[in-house]
């Protein structure tokens, strides 16, 4: 365990029991790249265990190369642990569908994907694009919650700029009405207003769908507005876990986690 | 039915003077520094050893008409087929020889025995004369085109891995994934076939052809068989490069719809 004083997260229950509002489960989480072509096996994560309640939000903060990426990545399944368990809404992740578990957990990746074509055949790629209710007014209002206008539906994808690319992202995923909403680095590559843009969507929406969040972002404002549960990865391990209210100066009980968000450089790591 | 006007016997000493035509490629090399003299001259050495062993075999099987010498002789040149499109391949794919000798095998068993018994009905089936060269060209085609789709892919997985996995993401399945990238490399083996069909015969006459007259068939015969075998590599190519992409994009995804990165 971590030296967090403040409210320590619920510990995950023992098989069997859900316990109520817990969406998302991470036991002894592992991922490791086996030898490959010379090149030595690689661990990126090890041994992580956090818990997410339902419509709560995880921000996940670290050094570059600390795996946050490859641990979004493994809650939806794009990546298969080497060990350790994942458990969406109760159910280990194994035992379901990963086409339909990436419905429910939307990961909205670091660098926006547009396929070829206008926003409105970006928002229409879904696998049960038959099944689902993409009518005009739908997709007006759907990017109405992103904070764009419905002239855009008509825009070729390649045209829009990097903020614009990236609420479409968000705003794609979110029709196919998920439980929780995963996002990489969701400002990293915006300028400052983009990014402020796409800061404030995240936060609105949350409240708007009571969505869960996990997020990784290095962005103090972003961490701020979300509140919720903080984890910071170095090396793949957690080295922190607190649980900040959203309020204007949260307060942090790990030093180094400070240190870190303040600016300065991960100091040695004790192994446990 | 055409006779076939006897073909002038070359001794070795009207060779030798063709040899001299390397002589000739050795001297420009040389003359610009290329530094490519010991290459030519091990290259021509390999055609001209290689060209006689082929040669003493094809008349062996020739001479028996045997089926089973001649399904033999198809065996070890498929297998010879099935390394060379391997080799082409940037990176290795698990399996890769296992999926090439099963497409190459399929499609040129298929469109042989098509072409043999319904189009040029040969009997017995087995006739060396027809089998080999016929079976020789699809292969080389054939190996060619697969290997192209499989360049393709392999370069599209690379550039395209975004998008793969935004599809992913969104709950597509693997198959559905890699459909956009599986049409471009297949297009992309496609589309030299059907330029060569378009123009053949407009820029040099094909190998084939020149063969069929040179050993004195008509020309009207010539053509005749060409166009046949242009229809038959259209064919044989398209079978080898879909079944050879498909297998081997099956080979970058796992059951849980994951791409395996790694690979790449």
């Amino acid at each position: 365990m971590t030296g967090a004083e403040s409210a320590t997260p619920a510990m995950p229950a023992p098989s069997g029991a859900i316990p109520p509002g817990m969406v998302l489960q991470v036991e002894g989480l592992s991922l490791a790249y086996p030898a490959q072509r010379g090149r030595p096996p690689v661990q990126i994560l090890r041994n992580l265990s956090v818990d997410v309640r339902q419509g709560s939000s995880l921000t996940v903060v670290g050094p570059s190369g600390s795996g946050k990426s490859s641990f979004l990545r493994c809650l939806n399944r794009l990546e298969e642990p080497t060990s350790g368990l994942v458990r969406f809404d109760g159910r280990d992740i194994r035992s379901l569908d990963p086409r339909e578990l990436r419905r429910r957990a939307a990961l909205v990746p670091q660098s926006p994907v547009l396929f070829d074509g206008t926003v409105r055949d970006n928002l229409r790629a879904h696998p049960a694009a038959a099944r689902m209710d993409l009518s005009e007014t739908r997709l007006t209002r759907n990017l109405g919650e992103v904070g764009l206008d419905a002239a855009l539906l008509d825009r070729d994808g390649a045209t829009l700029s990097g903020g614009e690319k990236q609420r479409v992202t968000i705003a794609r995923a979110l029709l196919a009405d998920p439980e929780a909403l995963l996002l990489d680095e969701p400002t990293s590559a915006l300028d400052p207003p983009n990014a402020a843009l796409v800061i404030q969507t995240i936060s609105r929406l949350r409240a708007a769908r009571g969505l869960t969040i996990v997020v990784v972002t290095h962005q103090p404002e972003l961490i701020r507005r979300l509140g919720g549960f903080l984890l910071y990865l170095v090396r793949g391990e957690r080295e922190a876990y607190e649980c900040l209210e959203a309020s204007v100066a949260p307060v942090l009980t790990d030093a180094r986690l400070e240190a870190f968000l303040a600016g300065a450089a991960p100091a040695a790591v004790t192994r446990r | 039915m055409t006779q076939s006007a006897g073909v002038i016997a070359l001794s070795p000493w009207q060779i030798g003077l063709a040899v001299l035509l390397i002589g000739l490629v050795v001297a420009v090399s040389a003359r610009q520094a290329l530094g490519l003299e010991r290459d030519l001259l091990v290259g021509a050495l390999r055609a001209v050893v290689q060209l006689y062993v082929v040669g003493l075999i094809l008349g062996a099987v020739f001479a028996s008409a045997q089926w089973y010498w001649v399904l033999l002789m198809l065996a070890v040149m498929t297998a010879v087929a099935t390394q060379a499109a391997v080799s082409r391949l940037k990176q290795p794919i698990p399996g890769g020889h296992q999926i090439a000798a099963a497409t190459l095998a399929s499609s040129t068993a298929l469109t042989l025995a098509y072409v043999l018994s319904i189009v040029v009905r040969v009997r017995p089936w087995y006739d060396p004369q027809y089998v080999i060269p016929l079976a020789g060209m699809i292969l080389g085609n054939a190996m060619t085109s697969a290997a192209l789709a499989g360049e393709r892919l392999q370069a599209e997985l690379r550039t395209r891995l975004g998008e793969v996995e935004a599809r992913l993401t969104l709950g597509f399945s693997g198959r559905e994934a890699v459909e956009p990238l599986v049409r471009s490399a297949l297009r992309a083996a496609m589309i030299p076939t059907i330029n060569g069909m378009a123009t053949v015969g407009l820029v040099q006459l094909p190998g084939m052809m020149t063969g069929q007259i040179l050993a004195g068939s008509s020309p009207r015969l010539a053509i005749e068989y060409q166009i046949v075998v242009v229809f038959m590599l259209a064919a044989a190519t398209a079978m080898a490069s879909l079944g050879f992409v498909r297998l081997a994009a099956g080979r970058y995804l796992t059951p849980a719809h994951q791409l395996r990165r790694y690979l790449l």
